[in-house]
């Protein structure tokens, strides 16, 4: 009787039949690895095209006057470029590119929960972020990528088509955030338990709940944005009994979390390049996995630190500044744990360990000028100048990007069985780093001499720094074409990686770059913790033959 | 597990691959559920903060609600409710004939829940003239919502015809019904919003 057989398996057990033929292999691929690949070229398409949008703002900021572009065309241009940055590149790229490429590998497990629903949330991504740039045609959205209301009631028709943009890339997260969600608790390798999960997996696992619940809420914000516009439907006008601070509290119900789907995956990141290159186990493992969720159960109760100049009734102001201040607790354990860490370590400075240790210092600075502006005297001092734009890019490039780049110079060997070369990668973080911190510093002391954000020309007793911030910021773009150099050429010519360049101890590490279309031969049984670095590995059975449980059909789920 | 309730394919062998996903689609259709829920929540939170912004509730000019015809309608729906669970009940005891019956009810209840809301809107919209886009934030709570909740009705109904379709073509077996599972879960999901929206747009 068969019944034998499957508990013997179990689910991780199923060994698909690969597909042959070009399409679906490579475009409408079931296979997480190919997804996660997928979502990266498509985030980094966007991206190039969300970093031309910056360049030309830094353009305009040149000169008082502006004049590089018209007012207007400046406004549709930074609300893209937000929009895009936030959607179309960051969360993809964490969660949809390494979450897919990485975290099955690091439970053990053969393939997501739902791979067809893995598929369609990647498609539905391309074609919404092609919806976004559309919106250009129809006069693109002209209130930043919060689109308050009511400049976002009075907009050209793109604003509409943004709604339905990036209401389409919300279902795509909720169905990522669904898969990962059910993947992480049901499909892990005999053996891996909660506390064995590598950190990545637990980033993941923060973040997917979020994804899934927070998403949603945008969802319904944005629905009531479309049908407002579309059908006259009174939700935030307030000529007719509307709402346009209600906007506000929907959108940051969502926001606000989505700024821990921009980081959680990032900290996972980090958490697994920082012990493998300092070659000594990660200090305070428990604490970093709980405080990754403990952000996000908190995430959820502090969006109204975003509208303190909203007209909220003073009561309601206290408890968020002080939920606010205590975020900042479990975010310090992280930063500590990453310094105790790399304390007493051998650390090995490849590129990967440069972006991850660049994170923790520049990401400290953002979260500190978070604390500050968490403070509700010094928020309404700073509210919409440039200390926000400093402050968020510092935890958007300063932490996600280099999250993001620490990452790819890490699991590149992983996806293309080569390294990425280590110079061009050296001159890219070094010219990046300087670049990032020459453009973004200046602009703490603009925010705090009160230049407002998101206005086409400014005071020129303002021009000295802005100056100063565009050129660096040319510096930076350069950067970041080292690296897509430094992509293209190591993909043909790179050193050949062999399945662990880097003497990691994930599970990932254990088997061929590039992974095997099943991924593992043999599901292994996990013993322990993958950072003991003194210790023999804790997998068995990776090597055993191939689980002689029945082939079934491609596309069967 | 006795053989009888093991899950078939429609060759009458074991379908290993339905045994092995089962949990997996059990949970990620509650979790689908969670964020279904988390949309009529904010929904639900609008229309409460907008209500308590105003002028009162109802908004000058347009009356309360009729309770009395909307409670009979609840009970039309709650009723099917109830039709579901035993028709999901039967089926896991195989009395299939039952098991149709009861299906077959609340789909008839279902409709019938549309209807009244059909006759609801139909007497609000040309009675008192209150339309989704013309009476302020009271025609727009109240459509988007309970058109939200509607649709879901509607896409259930739909859902539960299917079922009928497919138990009559046998592809449910007494080990292998996860559809007739989704779509249970799904219904009292249904059931349950409703009395949600009925407490805070009727009674409130």
């Amino acid at each position: 009787m068969a019944v034998a057989a499957v508990s013997a398996g179990g689910i991780a057990d199923h060994i698909h039949p690969e597909p042959q033929g070009f399409v679906r292999r490579y475009v409408f691929s079931l296979d997480h690895k190919i997804i996660g690949i997928q979502y990266l070229i498509t985030a980094f398409v966007f991206f190039m095209l969300a970093g031309l949008l910056a360049e030309a703002i830094r353009t305009q900021l040149l000169n008082p006057n502006g004049g590089f572009v018209a007012a207007d065309t400046y406004n549709e241009i930074y609300s893209i470029h937000g929009s895009t940055m936030v959607w179309l590149v960051i969360i993809p790229m964490l969660t949809g590119g390494f979450g897919n490429l990485v975290f099955p590998l690091q439970i053990g497990a053969r393939d997501v929960a739902f791979p067809w629903l893995n598929m369609l949330s990647f498609w539905i991504f391309p074609v919404s972020g092609l919806m976004l740039f559309s919106s250009f045609l129809m006069g693109a959205p002209t209130a930043g990528w919060m689109e308050y209301p009511p400049v976002s009631l009075q907009g050209a028709a793109g604003t509409s088509m943004w709604a339905a943009a990036i209401f389409l890339v919300g279902v795509s997260s909720t169905m990522t955030g669904l898969n990962f969600l059910v993947t992480i608790l049901k499909m892990r390798a005999p053996g891996m338990t909660f506390t064995r999960m590598p950190l990545f997996v637990w980033g993941q696992f923060a973040t997917a709940p979020l994804l899934m619940i927070a998403t949603t809420a945008l969802a319904a914000a944005l629905a009531a944005l479309f049908i407002n516009r579309v059908f006259g439907v009174p939700f935030f006008d307030p000529t007719k009994g509307g709402s346009p601070v209600m906007w506000q509290h929907m959108f940051w119900f969502y926001s606000h979390p989505a700024v821990y789907i921009m980081i959680l995956p990032a900290f996972g990141i980090i958490s697994e390049v920082l012990p493998t290159f300092a070659r000594k186990p990660i200090f305070g493992y428990k604490l970093i996995a709980f405080s990754s969720m403990a952000i996000a159960l908190t995430g959820f109760m502090v969006w109204a630190h975003h509208m303190f100049t909203s007209g909220l009734a003073p009561f309601l102001q206290l408890p968020f500044m002080i939920i606010t201040f205590v975020i900042g607790v479990p975010t310090g354990i992280k930063i500590f744990s990453w310094t105790a860490t790399l304390w007493g370590g051998k650390i090995h400075y490849n590129t990967a360990m440069l972006f991850a240790i660049g994170f923790v210092g520049l990401f400290t600075i953002g979260g500190i000028t978070g604390i500050f502006l968490a403070a509700i005297p010094y928020d309404l001092h700073v509210h919409g100048t440039y200390f926000i734009v400093a402050h968020l890019h510092y935890v958007l490039v300063g932490g996600s990007l280099m999250g993001v780049f620490a990452g790819m110079y890490y699991w590149f060997p992983k996806m293309s069985g080569r390294v990425l070369n280590e110079t061009l990668g050296k001159l890219h973080f070094w010219l990046f780093f300087i670049g990032f911190n020459l453009t973004f510093l200046p602009m703490h002391w603009l925010g705090i001499e009160g230049m407002p954000r998101e206005v086409a020309t400014y005071d020129p007793q303002f021009a000295f720094l802005n100056q100063f911030a565009s050129y660096a910021s040319y510096l930076m773009t350069f950067a970041i074409l080292i690296f897509f150099v430094n992509v293209i050429w190591s993909i043909r010519n790179g050193k050949r990686s062999g399945p662990n360049p880097w003497g990691a101890r994930t599970l990932e590490w254990q088997i061929p770059s590039p992974p095997n279309y099943y991924n593992f031969k043999h599901v292994p049984t996990v013993y322990g913790l993958p950072y003991d670095f003194s210790q023999p590995l804790p997998y068995k059975g990776l090597d055993e033959e191939l689980t002689d449980a029945p082939p079934v059909a491609a596309g069967a789920h | 597990m006795t053989a009888a309730s093991l899950p078939l394919d429609s060759h009458g062998n074991v379908d290993q691959l339905y045994i092995e996903t089962r949990e997996l689609r059990l949970q990620g259709f509650l979790l689908f559920l969670v964020s279904d829920c988390v949309l009529f929540a904010s929904f639900i939170f609008a229309y409460l903060y907008l209500r308590n912004s105003g002028q009162g509730w109802p908004p000058p000019g347009i009356q309360r609600l009729d309770v009395a015809f909307a409670a009979w309608n609840s009970v039309v729906l709650f009723g099917s409710g109830a039709t579901m669970h035993y028709a999901l009940e039967n089926f896991k005891h195989g009395n299939f004939m039952r098991y149709m019956w009861f299906l077959l009810a609340t789909i008839v209840l279902g409709a019938g829940f549309l209807g009244g809301q059909a006759y609801e809107y139909t007497h609000l919209i040309y009675g008192e003239h209150v339309t989704w886009w013309g009476s302020g934030i009271f025609g727009a709570s109240f459509f988007t919502l309970t058109g939200m909740h509607g649709m879901h009705v509607f896409i259930g109904v739909c859902y539960l015809t299917v079922l009928v379709l497919q138990s009559a073509a046998g592809v449910y077996t007494r080990g292998k019904f996860f559809g007739i599972t989704a779509g249970t879960l799904y219904w009292h999901f249904v059931d349950v919003i409703w009395v949600v929206l009925f407490s805070i747009f009727y009674l409130l």
